[in-house]
């Protein structure tokens, strides 16, 4: 990976029987992966589960010792594809995206895997992208369990308790034929913690290619008897494991009226609700009786009879809507005639995060107690006092394009193309581009799944009149964008522009290597071109830009949009990722200047008394480092646009105001370290010669 | 029950992309392992990118796990409301973000954090000021939490040569709000391998700011008076008639503007405040109009650029900013493109007008514009630039020089006018000086916004059959409507509504 190297995370990977692992949750999955004997790993990167894949495939070595294959599929649908290996063979695999929007593009191979069920145990690790610092639309990926009778496992944020489940996930799937969800919030693949680790076992060792077994195909007869089967054979059995190696949790408690029922990754936070109510120690020692599902789906019905019958009422702590649990939980009761009153979504938010004090206040409605109502009238109070302490909400500070990333530009073009032909349908796509919908620029009028602005723009020229523009990074381009966008344009003989930001990388998810990368060290000897790609499959008007010339860029622009004739138009912006550049080049020019070689620093700059602080090139840049900073004339007040010491000289400001005639206050500097004499030799005559001008002027 | 009353230790960090807030939350957590307790960390570190608000999130149980019997404390993922011991902020808005969303209390909360300023990009946008006002932010922070350590870290960790995390470290560690000893911290910078001796300097400014050692603030002014130049001290010397305050700003006013054109054109400075001192005798507006009355005199055209680009002391500005050691050649580039604008306003009137009229007309006066990149510090770069500033004599016959002495006098009998009727009105007309500014576009752009001002609410309101209250109301709205947005769009809503309500 482009992203920095792993050697450290390596290290854990490779602790044996009774060591410590200390580390994040995301990397003690891929440790309990090769603790299980997996023959195979694969997935898509996302956050907050990118960490899995980038690890082991920077372990090259370690997963050869032990004979796991490695495949960074081009997208979920590929690494979902790769569980057959577990279908058809007694093998152990691995799989792992973000969700709900990887699950969505897999979901086709997951159906068809689920069918026939599979004879080794398969795992999909999905980082449930939800809540606070959540990046996708909040679903829930509870669906595709009960639609397709997969598991669900929700693990304890807990070291042990993840690494725990993701074994028993394997033996799950085993016992019941049936592929393991295991679901991991954001911030539980990013927690820290410990536990005792065993020792890696190899995979599967090689064997004879399977017999043909129509009865394994999801086709139809077979389909038939898959569905039959998913219900009469493998629920029990997989009920029956979970009953038996008591995946599920019960906490007792003092009390035996009420009982609180919780998705597994919820429990610290249900915990901390508790002891904010005084109704819980930080040691985990609660007054009302847990229930704590480490399993979603399936429920096991005597569980919930014996923890719910005999009690007045008990509260469902099920994050996100809708509530398939409590529905569950709700029909089971009834079918077992418990009378045990049941809550959830009438004492708890239907949407969004279930933080401690989101669940203190519900906890409060449903123990209906006096102090525990005050408690969170208190939490309640105090979120306004604090609010009100500023007159004025704070700006907002959401992610945004790194200094001198090479995308930014294109959204400057775009804007000053708008500028000159008004106003055009911009379809967003997913990836770091989706900040050009974000101030300065705000341009995007929907972003409809990864690869897929071209696709989503295919009926806007008739509604509008004009041709509508698709934005689109290679990432895109290779996971979906190829096939849904750019085929599909052709085939219809679409009239469209599509710019495709061509950055060598899937950047948003950590700079990982794709198709197209032309990295150094990259495993492909010979990557994919997307020019030559989009030329064999026929695009006739295609145009690659440097994506740091604005005045170029808007030119290109201009003329696509406005041009005469039909069909589509690609525009592909080529400009590598300024972090991974960032990365090799300060290596790089270290190593140089130490060797003593001519190295050039090339630097931005504003004039601090020609600026006239009306910030427009702010307006079509937003570059973290070109910022404002008081006004050093007497006489003025606004302040002046100021480029920082982050500034790594990637042009932009100068092209900006140089194609938008903004104002003459910019400079580029470039300082000489380790100047030949003919450099020295030069400055020395400029700088006399200008000394002779300067006094002159003055005389 | 159980009766252990203790409680968790409960951080957050907040920082920025690229800020070392992951490094720094890893210092703490390795810290709290190596001192036998029981700690926690979470994340929602965004994306990969460089510059969105990330929060990091800690509990640290504070009775050691040896004490605890087998037990293991259930640490929380993300912290609750009023229940953080210590908030660690690497920027100003993002301590008082943290106070604001409610998760200090005064009786309970230690905030450590830098004091400067990163500001947001829509800070930044703003085509006037955007600046979210530090002391409101100061002041949310002190009346949200119990104790505090602000100073400038960022200043620190450039003179530790580090970033900002490890001076945070430091005062983390002095401020003997966690059970780890100062040295467990220090140990952890010294194992991680990486910059230990930048980190450990900045750890110990951190440290010893936290033991009451808080270095010195750097000086707040960051005004530059302009040079001394010949034959401005006579001129000044008959600023007498103006009170204090007003001719302070007057005597750098005349000597902008000797340097800018002449000792003649600074009288005439002089001059224009007499004939307003006439007219009102009120400090405020006397001082204003001493401010932007020399601002607006000094309009940048191209003459102006040139001689600031080849000033002597921009090129020592360059290589400061740029940290240029000595002996390193420096090569300077400038990027300008001066469009037709500016290249009539060099030409006498009746040649700029009719080329200007036909370019209007044929819509290429905003088209045609010469980009070049010039080498300011090379042989002829500079020479051509200084042959340009060369001009400024021939300014006083250019077609602009002539419009914008029109545009003055105009100003200044609009703001003499209103401070007839009231001193307040008197300011707020000259206070709208402030929308002309820049080149090309922004320049065009501002000025025909104070026109469409002058005409729709400082005429009226200059005639005093405006309430006075209406009319300060009125004025102040639309210069704020020109600064809002670029296309105009506040500004068309905003005299609207005030041609509305006036004629209600």
């Amino acid at each position: 990976m482009a992203e920095r190297s792993f050697q450290h995370e390596i290290g854990l990977l490779r602790l044996g029987e009774g060591e410590t692992f200390r580390g994040e949750g995301i990397l003690a999955v891929t440790k309990a992966l090769l603790q299980s004997g997996v023959t195979y790993v694969g997935g898509y990167q996302g956050a907050p589960v990118s960490h899995l894949m980038d690890v082991l495939i920077d372990a090259e070595d370690l997963l050869g010792e032990l004979g796991v294959h490695v495949e960074a599929a081009t997208n979920e649908a590929g690494a979902a594809a790769l569980l057959a290996a577990s279908l058809a063979y007694p093998v152990r695999g691995a799989v792992t995206w973000k969700s709900v929007v990887g699950t969505n593009v897999a979901s086709d191979a997951l159906s068809n895997l689920a069918s026939p069920g599979v004879i080794g145990g398969a795992l999909i690790i999905i980082g449930e992208d939800y809540g606070d610092g959540a990046s996708v639309i909040q679903e829930r990926s509870h669906a595709f369990a009960m639609k397709s009778s997969l598991w669900l496992l929700d693990p304890r944020p807990h070291l042990p308790s993840i690494v725990h489940m993701v074994e028993k996930g394997f033996e799950l799937s085993e016992a019941s034929n049936t592929p393991v969800m295991v679901e991991l919030r954001i911030k539980a693949c990013h927690v820290t913690g410990s536990f005792k680790t065993k020792d890696n076992k190899a995979g599967a060792p090689l064997q004879a290619p399977a017999a043909f077994d129509y009865g394994r195909l999801s086709h139809p007869p077979s389909t038939f008897t898959h569905e039959a089967a998913k219900v009469e054979h493998r629920l029990p059995a997989a009920r029956a494991f979970i009953r038996e190696h008591r995946l599920n949790e019960v906490f007792p408690g003092t009390r035996s009226d009420v009982g609180i029922i919780v998705q597994g990754g919820l429990y610290n936070s249900l915990m901390r609700a508790l002891a904010k109510l005084g109704l819980a120690d930080a040691l985990g020692n609660s007054q009302i009786p847990i229930y704590c599902l480490n399993v979603t789906w399936p429920l096991v019905p005597e569980e919930v009879s014996e923890f719910c019958a005999g009690k007045a009422a008990v509260l469902m702590v099920e994050e996100g809507t809708p509530e398939y649990l409590e529905q569950t939980l709700s029909l089971m009761m009834r079918q077992a005639d418990i009378q045990t009153r049941l809550s959830g979504k009438d004492c708890l938010p239907q949407a969004g995060e279930y933080t401690a004090d989101v669940l203190a206040a519900g906890l409060a409605k449903f123990l209906d107690s006096e102090p525990a109502r005050q408690m969170a009238a208190v939490t309640e109070t105090r979120r306004k006092t604090a609010s009100a302490l500023l007159d004025r909400d704070l700006p907002g500070r959401p992610p945004g394009f790194c200094t001198g990333c090479p995308e930014r530009p294109v959204f400057s073009a775009l804007k000053l193309a708008q500028k000159d032909i008004g106003q055009t349908h911009v379809a967003a796509d997913i990836g770091c581009h989706s900040f050009g919908t974000l101030p300065p620029f705000s341009m995007g009028n929907s972003i409809l799944g990864f690869g897929m602005s071209l696709a989503s723009a295919a009926a806007i020229s008739s509604v509008t009149g004009k041709r509508p523009v698709a934005v689109m990074g290679d990432g895109g381009f290779w996971h979906n964008g190829i096939i849904s966008g750019v085929a599909g344009s052709l085939f219809n003989k679409g009239d469209g522009v599509l710019v495709i930001l061509q950055n060598g990388y899937t950047s948003a998810t950590g700079q990982q290597f794709m198709p197209s990368t032309l990295a150094e060290g990259h495993r492909n000897e010979t990557p994919m071109d997307i020019e030559a790609t989009l030329k064999v499959m026929g695009v006739k008007w295609l145009k690659k830009v440097r994506s740091y010339s604005v005045s170029t860029m808007r030119e290109t622009l201009k003329e696509a949009i406005k041009g005469a004739g039909k069909g589509l138009r690609v525009i592909i912006a080529d400009g590598e990722c300024q972090l991974a550049r960032q990365r090799r080049v300060k290596v790089e020019d270290a190593a140089r200047l130490k060797a003593g070689e001519r190295v050039v620093r090339v630097r931005y700059g504003v004039d601090d008394d020609i600026c006239s602080g009306d910030h427009a090139c702010i307006r079509l840049s937003g570059c973290p480092s070109l910022t404002i900073k008081p006004n050093p004339d007497p006489l003025r007040d606004d302040p002046v646009a100021s480029v920082i010491q982050s500034c790594v000289g990637c042009g932009l400001c100068g092209e900006v105001a140089h194609a938008a005639a903004l104002c003459p206050s910019f400079w580029r500097a470039e300082v000489i370290q380790n100047p030949s004499r003919f450099d020295l030799w030069l400055d020395g005559l400029r700088r006399r010669v200008i000394g002779w001008m300067q006094k002159g002027a003055r005389a | 029950m159980n009766p252990v009353s203790s409680r968790p230790l409960c951080i957050v960090v907040a920082a920025m992309g690229g800020e070392g807030g992951g490094v720094l939350t890893d210092w703490i957590v390795e810290a709290a392992n190596a001192s036998g307790l029981a700690v926690q960390s979470t994340s929602v570190p965004g994306v990969a990118q460089r510059t969105g608000a990330t929060t990091y999130y800690v509990e640290i149980f504070p009775i050691p796990l040896a004490e605890l019997g087998g037990a293991e404390p259930i640490l929380a993922l993300s912290p609750s409301l009023g229940e953080v011991d210590l908030i660690v902020a690497t920027e100003l808005m993002e301590a008082a973000r943290s106070v604001t969303r409610g998760w200090s209390d005064p009786g309970r909360t230690h905030l450590i954090a830098s004091t400067h300023r990163v500001h947001a990009v829509a800070e930044k946008m703003e085509m006037g000021d955007g600046r979210y006002d530090e002391d409101h932010l100061r002041q949310a922070i002190v009346a949200g939490t119990g104790g505090r350590l602000l100073f400038d870290m960022e200043q620190a960790a450039r003179s530790a040569g580090c970033i900002v995390n490890a001076v945070l470290l430091g005062a983390i560690a002095g401020s003997g709000l966690l059970p780890i000893a100062p040295e467990t911290f220090e140990e952890r910078i010294t194992a991680g391998g990486k910059a230990v001796e930048s980190n450990l300097r900045g750890f110990r400014l951190g440290l010893q700011a936290a033991r009451g050692e808080v270095p010195a603030a750097p000086p707040v002014s960051h005004k530059r008076p302009h040079a001394e130049v010949d034959g401005a001290g006579l001129v000044a010397v008959q600023l007498g008639f103006l009170p204090a305050a007003a001719r302070a700003l007057a005597e750098e006013g005349v000597k902008r503007l000797v340097a800018y054109q002449d000792v003649r054109y600074a009288r005439l400075y002089v001059e224009r405040l007499r004939s307003l001192a006439a007219a009102t005798q009120d400090e405020a507006v006397l001082a204003r109009v001493a401010r932007h009355l020399a601002v607006r005199m000094s309009f940048e055209d191209v003459i102006h650029v040139a001689r600031l680009k080849t000033a002597p002391a921009r090129m020592e500005r360059i290589r400061a900013e740029i940290a240029a050691r000595p002996g390193q050649p420096v090569v300077v580039k400038d990027f300008l493109k001066p469009g037709l604008e500016e290249v009539c306003a060099l030409m006498p009137g009746f040649l700029a007008r009719p080329i200007l009229a036909a370019a209007h007309r044929g819509g290429w006066a905003d088209k045609a514009a010469w980009g070049r990149q010039v080498n300011a510090n090379g042989i002829w770069g500079f020479a051509s630039l200084r042959l340009l500033a060369g001009l400024k004599p021939w300014r006083r016959y250019s077609h602009r020089f002539a419009q914008e002495q029109a545009g003055i006098e105009d100003w200044l009998a609009a703001v003499a006018d209103a401070a007839r009727l009231s001193p307040a009105l008197g300011l707020e007309v000259a206070e709208c000086a402030r929308l002309i500014k820049g080149y090309g576009e922004t320049w065009r752009r501002g000025t025909a916004n104070f026109q469409r001002i002058r005409d729709a609410v400082v005429a009226p309101a200059a005639t005093g059959l405006w309430p006075l209250p209406f009319a300060l109301d009125a004025i102040a709205n639309a210069r704020a409507a020109a600064l809002a947005d670029p296309d105009g769009g506040r500004l068309d809503r905003t005299l609207a509504a005030i041609a509305g309500k006036a004629a209600a």
